[in-house]
């Protein structure tokens, strides 16, 4: 899913994702910027299953990925 | 001898069940704390008025995020148009009510939050808390505003003049 600014970059608020082997989310990452150029100059964090989550973490099959720009709440 | 072992068995159960039903106790619902649109100076003061019935509280602390006219490169804010990731930022207000809960002296707790166009001058953030005495009070007003945001994933347009706008980042 993507939220903010990053959902008007890839022009959608989400798509499934085609997920290999021991994908991790500093993996993941890396395809993203693969896919979308653009986001390399984006600031986002990526939550697994609504946890913010490190690039060593494996994504487990169905997790709900989110990429997440700034924060801006108050 | 055998009937001692019984007993002592059901006292073993009574303290389980008594200590499961204070950990019932201490879990506290998730509250909805996202509202549409502005939150209105209306409903701060009826928040207020729904509290004098708790006379165990001597002091509340009330932080109003208001929306400001922030002059820009292309114009000026008129307002900002929050979205949300609605249920891991659901998730993450629950953290930091229970946090402070934990942390500070407090007897009631209250957090809105606006999603969609608030315009410059109105309220978007309200934080409601109250306690026996004003330093938690103060300490914990601080505290929960600060954890909003940053651990809260609300994101945030800051709309300039018809359609114009940039997205807005805390610092």
């Amino acid at each position: 899913m993507y939220y903010g600014m990053l959902a008007e970059l890839t022009g959608q608020a989400s798509e499934a994702w085609l997920m290999n082997e021991n994908l991790t989310v500093g993996k993941l990452r890396t395809q993203i910027w693969d896919k979308y150029p653009a986001m390399r100059e984006k600031k986002f964090k990526i939550a697994v299953n609504k946890h913010i989550s490190e690039d060593s973490l494996s994504i487990p099959e169905q997790a709900e990925i989110a990429l997440l720009p700034p924060f801006a709440g108050g | 001898m055998v009937n001692n072992q019984r007993i002592s068995v059901k006292v073993v159960i009574c303290l389980l069940l008594n200590q499961n039903f204070q950990l019932m106790e201490k879990i506290r619902k998730p509250k909805k704390v996202f509202v549409q649109g502005p939150i209105s100076p209306q409903f701060v003061g009826d928040s207020i008025a729904s509290h004098q019935s708790k006379t165990g509280i001597g002091a509340h602390a009330i932080f109003l995020g208001q929306i400001r006219a922030d002059q820009k490169e292309s114009g000026i804010v008129t307002g900002i148009e929050y979205s949300a990731y609605e249920e891991m930022a659901e998730d993450a207000f629950h953290t930091i009510r229970e946090s402070a809960f934990e942390k500070f002296e407090l007897t009631c707790m209250h957090i809105y939050h606006s999603l969609g166009i608030v315009p410059t001058g109105e309220i978007s953030l309200f934080v409601f808390v109250s306690s026996p005495h004003r330093r938690a009070a103060f300490e914990a007003s601080e505290y929960i505003v600060e954890e909003i945001k940053a651990n809260v994933p609300i994101f945030g347009k800051e709309l300039i003049g018809a359609e114009g706008f940039v997205w807005k980042e805390n610092k």
